[in-house]
């Protein structure tokens, strides 16, 4: 309750580093000899959010809901065909060189793979110097090797790790050198994209308690994209469910684990695996496959594999609409929280 | 059930199997000494980390070890038989009618260039005992009905009359391939027989690759990470179905995951390799209440639990060993806490400790 009022005045005095306001990504799909575009690709289709100051956003979703694409979409890896991002209220999409290249020192993004996102020639120190000198933060080289090594010390690396090359680290180690390059330019904002969906569970661990020791020590933000939402309930505040690019429910952690609002929520919820076998779990399966984006059905986009669709959901979209920090876009109102609390006590 | 086989009896015996790979690096020492005892009709999920050795224990169960791999020891024991032993001819025949095995990626072992019906229909062909106890118990107008025939498996003895017509084995068959799809839940099966592997989503290839694997009437189903490349919802889908088919398939299962928590969902019993040796083995309720070994208790720490969150999650220092100079002793001694002298110098084997828990440990 209290952490509560302290985020709602906080709301008011500051404005949220990144609002995100309908934006869509979408890829034309080309045919023939003069190569016209025949339809689209409705990667992220009309996503709005914003992420407060010093917390985790989660984003979750099934392969193909566009959460990379919203990514790289933020961080302009790829145009948006429409809509805003600001970052501390510079429009991303739109902003000049200028901005652009003091926004990539704020904004951060580290990827899944780490064997793919270090250069396999370079060794850590060379790899970490080409971003200092990029951006423009170091002005010797004494000076790089010392910032260096305190990076490598803050990533729970050694000096002996310095002049490395990747290939001598294991998984969990090349993405700690990952988190320390993205960290060389007073990084404020990092997404974090499946970081740990290449590594093993033990180290898994270790990697997560890295990434919030580090929020903690340099208050950052973190938007953290994965598909496993044992680890998205572990690192985040709130958390954003997306379905065929659009997001259809956000909310505070708990609510959105104990009391979801969105049918499609409430079954990816009950779809999680849990590390019980006691575990009294009901059987709640959600049927059939992600439709393709290519075609989008009509009206509210789950409709077709939700048990609950009316008339009104085959024809018009719902919105995204906000109660008490809780995001939902679904026209019918269903209270899932009896049915996830009975799952609860059965476990106790 | 009329059924011969005791539940308690085991159908599968791994002991003390050594597998080296040779590289230019040097050996490999992959297994070193997993000993696995698999019941009738269990499902046993064999867990653990990226280089545990997990899916070379699966590969030498098969006989599909890689050229550069050579069995130092062991025995691999089934019907009385050391598979070990058996030559390549042989351990294809058995893969076609004992082992069946169904892969993490589905698209890599379809043809993608044959549809599913053709493909089904090989499997079907193949075994002439099906399809003539097929033609037995087909009634016209009426659906097959898979799980008939995986009993009738065991009890049919008696010497058949095998001559089929082409067209009569060519219409059994379709039919039979349209029963087994109905038994993984696939549904329109006339329409999914006529289509090619691309044409269906991750999860309906993965139920089309049971359906291939279970076809057989196989003794052993091996699932190798069927979910890891499916999303939650798909696999909660296969997990479900594996629930519901192993009272039907007359078949011990081996499941091979990295996720516990899949392996809490699906296995009686739960068997945690590491380093190339099977490091505990118990019941999963067991296992997850009360684990022995260090190992087992670190790793259920560092898993992120819904359930009872913790806001720091406890993970394993060091990395998982070379396996070209494993240290010696327990291979997991240079990251346990209870490490002691006789860890570092002899390997401890599987010992039970309670009825049914089984730990390599010298702590107990």
């Amino acid at each position: 309750m209290r952490s509560h009022v302290i985020s709602t005045k906080n709301a008011v005095k500051t404005i949220d580093p990144l609002v995100v306001k309908n934006l869509k990504v979408w890829f034309p799909i080309k045919s023939g000899v003069i190569q016209k575009t025949i339809g689209h690709v409705k990667a992220v289709d009309g996503v709005s959010f914003s992420v407060k100051k010093n917390e985790t956003l989660g984003v979750v979703g099934e392969s193909g809901s566009g959460k990379t694409t919203l990514a790289r979409a933020i961080l302009r890896l790829v145009k948006p065909t429409a809509g805003e991002v600001r970052f501390d209220g510079i429009n991303i999409p739109k902003a000049n060189r200028q901005q652009m290249k003091t926004l990539r020192q704020k904004v951060q993004i580290i990827f899944q793979d780490p064997y793919a996102s270090l250069d396999p020639r370079q060794t850590v120190s060379s790899l970490l110097r080409e971003a200092m000198h990029i951006h423009g933060v170091v002005k010797s080289k004494s000076e790089a090797t010392e910032k260096s090594l305190k990076l490598l010390r803050k990533v729970g690396l050694d000096e002996e790790h310095l002049y490395r090359f990747p290939h001598e680290f294991s998984g969990g180690q090349r993405q700690r050198i990952a988190v320390a390059r993205a960290l060389v330019a007073n990084a404020e904002f990092l997404i974090l994209d499946e970081p740990t969906s290449f590594l093993d569970v033990s180290v898994q661990a270790s990697v997560l308690n890295l990434l919030k020791d580090l929020q903690k020590d340099l208050n950052l933000t973190y938007m953290f994209i994965t598909h496993n939402l044992a680890v998205v309930h572990h690192m985040s505040n709130r958390v954003a469910v997306m379905y065929l690019g659009k997001i259809v429910e956000l909310a505070d952690k708990n609510t959105i684990y104990r009391n979801p609002k969105h049918p499609y929520t409430f079954q990816l919820m009950a779809a999680i695996p849990v590390p019980n076998p006691e575990a009294k779990k009901k059987e709640i399966l959600l049927e059939g496959d992600v439709p393709s984006p290519i075609n989008i059905p009509l009206g509210c986009r789950f409709h077709p594999r939700c048990k609950y669709a009316k008339e009104k959901c085959r024809k018009v979209e719902p919105n995204l609409v906000e109660k008490d920090g809780h995001f939902v876009a679904c026209h019918s109102e269903i209270d899932f929280s009896a049915e996830m609390r009975t799952g609860e006590s059965a476990d106790g | 059930m009329s059924d011969k086989r005791n539940a308690k009896d085991t159908v599968l015996e791994i002991k003390n199997l050594k597998v080296n790979f040779h590289t230019y690096r040097g050996e490999v020492k992959a297994l070193n000494g997993v000993d696995l005892k698999l019941c009738c009709k269990e499902v046993l999920a064999l867990v653990g980390e990226s280089g545990c050795g997990k899916s070379v224990t699966v590969q030498t169960l098969i006989g599909l070890l890689p050229e550069n791999a050579s069995v130092l020891e062991g025995e691999i024991i089934l019907d009385g038989d050391n598979l070990i032993n058996k030559t390549k001819e042989e351990m294809r025949i058995l893969r076609t009618h004992d082992l069946a095995i169904v892969f993490q990626d589905p698209m890599t072992f379809l043809n993608p260039v044959l549809t599913i019906g053709t493909q089904l229909e090989e499997v079907v062909t193949m075994d002439k005992d099906l399809l003539v106890e097929a033609i037995a118990i087909e009634k016209p107008k009426q659906k097959l009905d898979f799980t008939d025939l995986i009993k009738m498996d065991d009890s049919a003895t008696e010497p058949k009359n095998l001559k089929i017509s082409r067209r009569e084995t060519k219409r059994i068959a379709k039919r039979l391939c349209a029963a087994i799809l109905s038994l993984v839940k696939l549904p329109d099966q006339e329409r999914i027989l006529k289509q090619y592997p691309f044409e269906l989503s991750g999860g309906m290839r993965q139920r089309a690759m049971i359906a291939m694997a279970l076809a057989r009437r196989p003794s052993i189903f091996i699932a190798d990470e069927i979910t890891t490349a499916l999303d939650v919802t798909i696999q909660a889908q296969i997990l479900h179905l594996l629930k519901e088919l192993r009272d039907k398939i007359d078949a011990s299962t081996l499941m091979i995951t990295h996720d516990l928590s899949v392996a809490a969902e699906t296995a009686d019993r739960i068997a945690v390799m590491y380093g190339g040796n099977v490091v505990e083995v118990a019941s999963s309720v067991v296992l997850f209440r009360r684990p022995f070994h260090p190992y087992a208790q670190m790793l259920l720490k560092a898993i992120p639990n819904i359930e009872n969150p913790t806001s720091r999650l406890e993970a394993i220092p060091g990395t998982v060993p070379e396996m070209i100079d494993p240290p010696p002793g327990c291979r997991f001694h240079p990251r346990c806490k209870y490490a002691m002298d006789a860890c570092t110098k002899k390997r401890p084997r599987l010992k039970e400790v309670e009825k049914g828990h089984e730990v390599a440990c010298y702590l107990y």
